[in-house]
């Protein structure tokens, strides 16, 4: 999952309440959409609990590519998953990567945010240029870096509107450093793009009906 | 394992089912809410003494259960990591003591005392929040902790998180053994994004497939032996007794003390 950085401490008290208060709403609705589907829900909860052990242990392997990255996977997730239950995956790893020090018990709502545009954007690329882009690879790779490049603006609009605390530097100049993240970012985002479109068709040669695919 | 410096669950899972101490007989719902209290106290403040006596308290407790505290230290690195990497571009032209001036294409970025101040309160926070995370996970039983997940969560959100907290065990070690396998085999090694893409890929991908078939297996399993959508946490969870109430009570009062004498402790 494409994370802030931070840690608890870093938003007010306020801000830290509007992220979590948007994010449970989000929450909520997707809650509601999967209760509204009463008795086809047994295997996709299964399946969600599965793509969540996978994505969290995914999540935690450092890929010595330009010197060590880790991906955010969350597009991925997306892809397998869809948006309704991505949105559920997104939460219980943000909590679990909590627990073990990967970004604050504060920063849950945020980050479910971040992680919830990069899942929307990611899913209806993929699934919405399958008749345009039929190669998986490029559809998935695609779909992935834009899903990427959409949490890296929520993350600086995020950033932006809450500040961070005992920061006194002007906009402008959280902007400018900001950016310098998001060049990071994008160039592991590029990465990402790669190897997932790779993963997505691996997955597809294998198990194309796990994508929607059918087989060719 | 999959790092040195990643948390180990099976590490974390057997020091909280092996501890008899005062802390792992304590009610998770004390350790629940003192979580809460622990990170409402380090957003609402950024004094350090605070700060350092909340730090030295939760790393007396660890120690007194008798935590592995070299892993706990080992594992700060991703936090530390984080911390510097971001609040690092932005602790630049803080006001204070100038402690020395970069110029970079025109731009003079100076580095204060209070630049320096900053970085340290932050880092301080996210290492109270990890250990006392830490210190939550090690010393709470399994059966708690999911106790504690199916009264919190609401249907199916409770499910999916019992059930991968369940998986996430097998799925570490089924991604460390195929790791493992990789690194034997030479992989690991940078040669190109071609190969080295094409190899991780084909490791994540497989971890995916063999999950989604294990997801099958399972729910088709569990649906034999009458799984129909609810998998209960039965356990009874053990309520604070009285002096857990009184530190709670003591942590509350600790936030209502910030409010009443820091202006805007909250933001607003």
């Amino acid at each position: 999952m494409a994370h802030i950085h931070l840690e608890d401490g870093s938003f007010t008290l306020t801000w830290v309440l509007v992220w979590w208060i948007i994010a449970l709403a989000c929450i909520g609705i997707a809650l509601w959409v999967l209760r509204r589907e009463k008795g086809k829900n047994q295997k996709k909860i299964t399946i969600a609990a599965f793509v969540t052990a996978a994505a969290f242990a995914l999540f935690q392997i450092n890929i010595p590519l330009f010197g060590g990255v880790h991906l955010n996977l969350t597009p991925l997730v997306a892809i397998l998953a869809g948006p309704v239950l991505g949105a559920l995956v997104v939460l219980v790893i943000n909590i679990l990567s909590a627990a073990i020090g990967h970004g604050g018990w504060g920063l849950i709502g945020a980050n479910v945010l971040i992680n919830l545009v990069e899942v929307v954007v990611a899913y209806l690329i993929f699934r919405g240029s399958r008749k345009i882009i039929p190669d998986l690879f490029s559809r998935a790779g695609i779909a992935t870096f834009a899903g990427l490049f959409c949490g890296n603006l929520m993350m600086v609009a995020i950033i932006m509107a809450s500040g961070i605390q005992g920061v006194t530097q002007t906009p402008g100049q959280v902007l400018a450093g900001l950016s310098l993240i998001i060049a990071v970012n994008m160039g592991i985002a590029i990465v990402e793009a790669l190897l997932t479109g790779l993963i997505v068709r691996y997955i597809g040669n294998i198990r194309p009906d796990i994508l929607g695919e059918s087989k060719p | 394992m999959i790092s040195e410096h990643i948390p180990d669950i099976d590490l974390i899972t057997n020091c909280a089912e092996q501890q008899d101490t005062v802390f792992s007989r304590a009610s998770p719902w004390t350790k629940f809410l003192l979580l809460i209290i622990v990170v409402l106290l380090i957003t609402l403040t950024s004094n350090l003494v605070v700060l350092t006596a909340m730090y030295a308290i939760i790393l007396l407790a660890c120690v007194m259960a008798g935590l592995p505290m070299r892993k706990i230290i080992a594992w700060y690195a991703m936090p530390v990591i984080f911390v510097i990497s971001l609040v690092g571009l932005m602790i630049w032209n803080q006001p204070g003591n100038p402690l020395f001036s970069l110029d970079i294409g025109g731009f003079v970025l100076t580095l204060t005392d209070q630049g320096i101040l900053l970085i340290f309160t932050l880092l301080e926070k996210a290492l109270i929040s990890v250990t006392f995370s830490l210190f939550f996970l090690m010393t709470t039983k399994y059966a708690y902790f999911s106790a504690l997940v199916s009264r919190l969560f609401p249907t199916p959100l409770d499910q999916i998180f019992l059930l991968a907290y369940r998986f996430l065990f097998l799925t570490l070690a089924m991604a460390a053994s195929m790791l493992k396998a990789v690194r034997s085999r030479g992989g690991g090694i940078i040669h190109s994004i071609r190969t080295q893409g094409g190899l991780f890929a084909g490791v994540f991908g497989l971890v995916f497939v063999r999950s989604f078939e294990q997801a099958e297996r399972v729910e088709k399993a569990m649906t034999a032996r009458g799984y129909n959508g609810t998998y209960a946490a039965h356990t009874t969870i053990p309520k604070p007794g009285i002096a857990e109430c009184g530190i709670l009570c003591a942590g509350c009062l600790a936030i209502i003390l910030i409010f009443w004498m820091v202006p805007h402790a909250g933001g607003w």
